[in-house]
C-alpha cells in the first residue's frame, strides 16, 4: 500500500457562511472526512475534484499538482482522474446500465495505471442482472452501486464518495454499507469519503477528519480519535465511545463468536454463520458506546456480564456535570466508559490505576456502525 | 391567364420544402448555440442577447424583412461586398428568402432548445466531467442527447414556420415563382388574379396539411422530452 497516491491540501477559500481554511495529508485506504452540515465539507470536495478552485493554496495527488495558485496551475476536472459518486447517483438518464458502467472505462486516460476490469466490477457489485435496464427503473440502492461501478471503472486515481447513502432507507443503507466495506478490500483505490453519519465513519474510515465551520477540528488514525476523551466533536456526543480492533476470531458453530483483544477474550453478539464474516474481515471492528460500560475495582462474580477486560485508567475528563469519560487502556487500545462524577469520587478514581471494565455482549455494535445505523431511524 | 394544371401547386410545394430546408441548415446550429449560452452562461450582455434574438418575435416580420433589406441589399455596403467579393446575392433569391424566414424561426427555436437545456441538471455534466470527458465530449455525449428532442421540436417547429413565412420573404426576396415563391406568397399572388380563388384554396388546404403535420410531430417529440427527463415516469 505504499505507493498509493497521499492527497495533500492546504487551501483557504472564503464562502458566504464561512471561510475554510484547511491544511491537511490524506493517506490510508480510506479515509473518512466527518463533520455536521454546513460544516464545509462539500466545499473541501468540490475543491478536490476541481469544481471550485481555491482562494489561495495547493492541492496535490500523490506527485502531480491539482492546483496551485501561487503558479496559476490548474486542472479540470476531466483531467484530474477523481471518481465522484454523489448523494443521489446522477446516472445518465438516456444511457442504460451497462453504457453508464463503461461510460469512464471508455475514456481512460492513462493506460499504465491498472484499473479494475468490468467483468470484476460487475462481480463485486452483483450488477449482472441489470445491465440492461435504465436509470428510471432502478431502485436508490442500484443506482448507487451503478454509479459506485461507473466511478471504480473510469481509472481513477480517487474516489471520492459524497454523503453516498444519505438519500437511501436504513435496510438499502447497510446493504451499500457492505459493499462498500466490499470494495475498500477487494479494489486497490483510495477512498476519502464524506459524511454526517457517525455509523458509516465507524464501519469503513481508517483515517478520520473531523471538519466544523470551515475549520479542521482533529485528524489522525481512527482508533486514536475515538478512544479518546478529549476529541473534539467526539467524546462530547451523547453516543460517545470507543472502537476496538479484533485480531483473532474464535467461530465455534453453535456459540457466540469470541474476539481476542490484546490477550484477552471478547465474547460477541454473533454466532458463527450468522454475519458472513470474510477473512478479510479482520481486524474486525467493534464499537464500545462509552455509556454501556461498567467499571469496577475488583473482578465481579455472579453477573451476567461475559465481559470482564482488566484495563488500566490512562485520564478522567469531566464532560458535564453529570458525566465523566474515563479513558481506559487495554495493551495498545484505547476503550471509553462514562462515569458520573459521584460514582468516580466514589470509587477513588484516578489515572494510574487498574480497573475491570464489563461490557454486555450485547452491547457491542458489531461489526461497527450497525447498531448505530439501525437506532438512528428511530431518532 | 389562370394556370389551371398542377404546375404551380408542386412548384409552390418545392419552392417551400426548398426554402424551409435552406432556413434549417442555418437557423438550427445557430439556436442549439444560442439556446445553450442563454441556458447556460452568465456574462453581461446576456439580457441584451436575449432581447435581439427574441425581436423577431414581436416585430411584423415586414420589419425583419425590411431590415435585412437596409443591412444585406445590393446598396448596403455588406450586400455590394457579398455581391462583388464573395458572388453572393441575398435579394430576390431563395437563399435570401431562407434567411429572411429563418430569422422569423429562431426565437421560437431558440426558445424550445434552451427550456430543454434547462431541463437537464448541470451536474450530470460534471459527473461526466469526473468521469473523463472533455466539455466537447460532454456536449456530444450527454447535454446534446439529453435536449435531442427539444432540438428535434425545435427543428419541425421552425420548418413549419419557414415554409409559412410570408411578410420578412416577401420584402426581402420579393415573390419570383420557382425561385421565392413559397406557398405563402403563392397563395397571395392566386388572390391577385380574378378567379385564383380555387387555387388558392387548394394550396391553402396543402399549407393546412403540413403545418398540421408538422404540429404533430412537435407536439409528440415534446411529450417524449417529458419522459425522456423521468417528468412522466416514476
Amino acid at each position: 500500500m505504499a505507493d498509493l497516491p497521499v492527497l495533500s491540501i492546504d487551501v483557504s477559500i472564503a464562502r458566504e457562511s464561512f471561510l475554510l481554511e484547511c491544511r491537511l495529508d490524506i493517506h490510508g485506504k480510506c479515509t473518512a472526512i466527518f463533520g455536521p452540515s454546513g460544516a464545509g465539507k462539500s466545499t473541501l470536495l468540490d475543491l478536490i475534484n476541481g469544481n471550485l478552485a481555491p482562494d489561495r493554496g495547493i492541492i496535490k495527488l500523490g506527485k502531480e499538482i491539482l492546483v496551485d495558485t501561487s503558479t496559476q496551475a490548474f486542472k479540470a476536472p476531466y483531467q484530474r482522474q477523481i471518481g465522484w459518486v454523489p448523494q443521489d447517483a446522477l446516472l445518465f438518464p438516456h444511457l442504460n446500465v451497462i453504457d453508464n458502467l463503461l461510460f469512464g472505462h471508455r475514456r481512460r486516460r492513462d493506460p499504465s495505471h491498472s484499473s479494475p476490469s468490468p467483468h470484476h466490477v460487475i462481480g463485486v457489485l452483483g450488477l449482472d442482472r441489470l445491465l440492461a435496464r435504465w436509470p428510471r427503473e432502478l431502485s436508490g440502492g442500484e443506482k448507487q452501486r451503478v454509479a459506485l461501478g461507473r466511478a471504480l471503472l473510469s481509472n481513477s486515481k480517487l474516489l471520492l464518495l459524497d454523503e453516498p447513502l444519505a438519500s437511501l432507507d436504513t435496510k438499502k443503507r447497510s446493504e451499500i454499507l457492505d459493499l462498500l466495506d466490499e470494495i475498500k478490500h477487494e479494489f486497490n483505490i483510495p477512498i476519502v469519503h464524506v459524511t454526517h453519519s457517525l455509523a458509516e465513519v465507524m464501519r469503513l474510515a481508517d483515517q478520520l477528519v473531523l471538519i466544523d465551520q470551515g475549520k479542521i477540528k482533529a485528524a489522525g488514525s481512527i482508533e486514536s480519535l475515538m478512544g479518546k476523551a478529549d476529541t473534539p466533536m467526539l467524546s462530547d456526543r451523547r453516543d460517545a465511545g470507543s472502537l476496538l480492533k479484533l485480531n483473532d476470531l474464535t467461530l465455534v458453530e453453535g456459540c457466540p463468536a469470541v474476539g481476542l483483544l490484546e490477550g484477552q477474550s471478547l465474547f460477541l453478539p454473533l454466532q458463527a454463520g450468522e454475519w458472513k464474516l470474510p477473512a478479510r474481515a479482520l481486524p474486525l471492528r467493534v464499537y464500545v458506546p462509552a455509556h454501556e460500560v461498567i467499571l469496577a475495582l475488583e473482578p465481579p462474580s455472579g453477573l451476567s456480564v461475559r465481559n470482564k477486560l482488566a484495563c488500566r485508567i490512562e485520564r478522567l475528563i469531566p464532560q458535564t456535570s453529570q458525566t465523566m469519560l474515563v479513558e481506559l487502556s487495554i495493551g495498545q487500545q484505547r476503550l471509553l466508559a462514562s462515569v458520573t462524577p459521584a460514582a468516580s469520587e466514589e470509587l477513588g478514581l484516578r489515572s494510574g490505576l487498574p480497573v475491570y471494565a464489563l461490557i454486555k455482549s450485547l452491547s457491542l455494535d458489531v461489526p461497527a456502525g450497525r447498531n448505530l445505523l439501525w437506532d438512528s431511524e428511530h431518532l | 391567364m389562370i394556370p389551371t394544371d398542377s404546375g404551380v401547386e408542386w412548384q409552390a410545394i418545392i419552392t417551400s420544402l426548398s426554402v424551409a430546408a435552406r432556413s434549417l441548415a442555418f437557423t438550427l446550429p445557430l439556436a442549439i448555440l444560442l439556446g445553450w449560452v442563454l441556458a447556460r452562461k452568465r456574462f453581461a450582455g446576456l439580457a441584451v442577447l436575449d432581447a435581439l434574438v427574441h425581436a423577431p418575435l414581436v416585430l411584423p416580420p415586414v420589419v425583419v424583412g425590411y431590415a435585412l433589406l437596409l443591412t444585406l441589399g445590393i446598396q448596403s455596403p455588406i450586400g455590394q461586398w457579398l455581391d462583388q467579393v464573395l458572388g453572393v446575392r441575398l435579394v430576390f433569391t431563395a437563399e435570401g428568402a431562407a434567411l429572411a424566414a429563418g430569422i422569423v424561426a429562431l426565437p421560437i427555436m431558440v426558445r424550445s432548445i434552451r427550456l430543454s437545456l434547462e431541463n437537464i441538471d448541470p451536474r450530470l455534466e460534471r459527473a461526466a466531467a469526473s468521469l473523463g470527458a472533455d466539455p466537447w465530449d460532454r456536449f456530444r455525449s450527454i447535454t446534446l442527447p439529453l435536449s435531442l428532442p427539444g432540438v428535434l421540436s425545435a427543428a419541425i417547429l421552425g420548418f413549419a414556420i419557414s415554409l409559412g413565412e410570408f411578410g420578412a420573404v416577401i420584402t426581402f426576396a420579393a415573390n419570383v415563382p420557382g425561385e421565392t415563391q413559397t406557398l405563402a406568397l403563392a397563395i397571395y399572388s392566386a388572390l391577385q388574379i380574378p378567379g385564383g380563388e380555387a387555387l388558392a384554396l387548394r394550396l391553402a388546404m396543402i399549407s393546412l396539411f403540413i403545418a398540421m403535420l408538422a404540429l404533430l410531430a412537435a407536439e409528440w417529440l415534446g411529450r417524449r422530452a417529458q419522459r425522456w427527463h423521468g417528468k412522466a415516469s416514476t
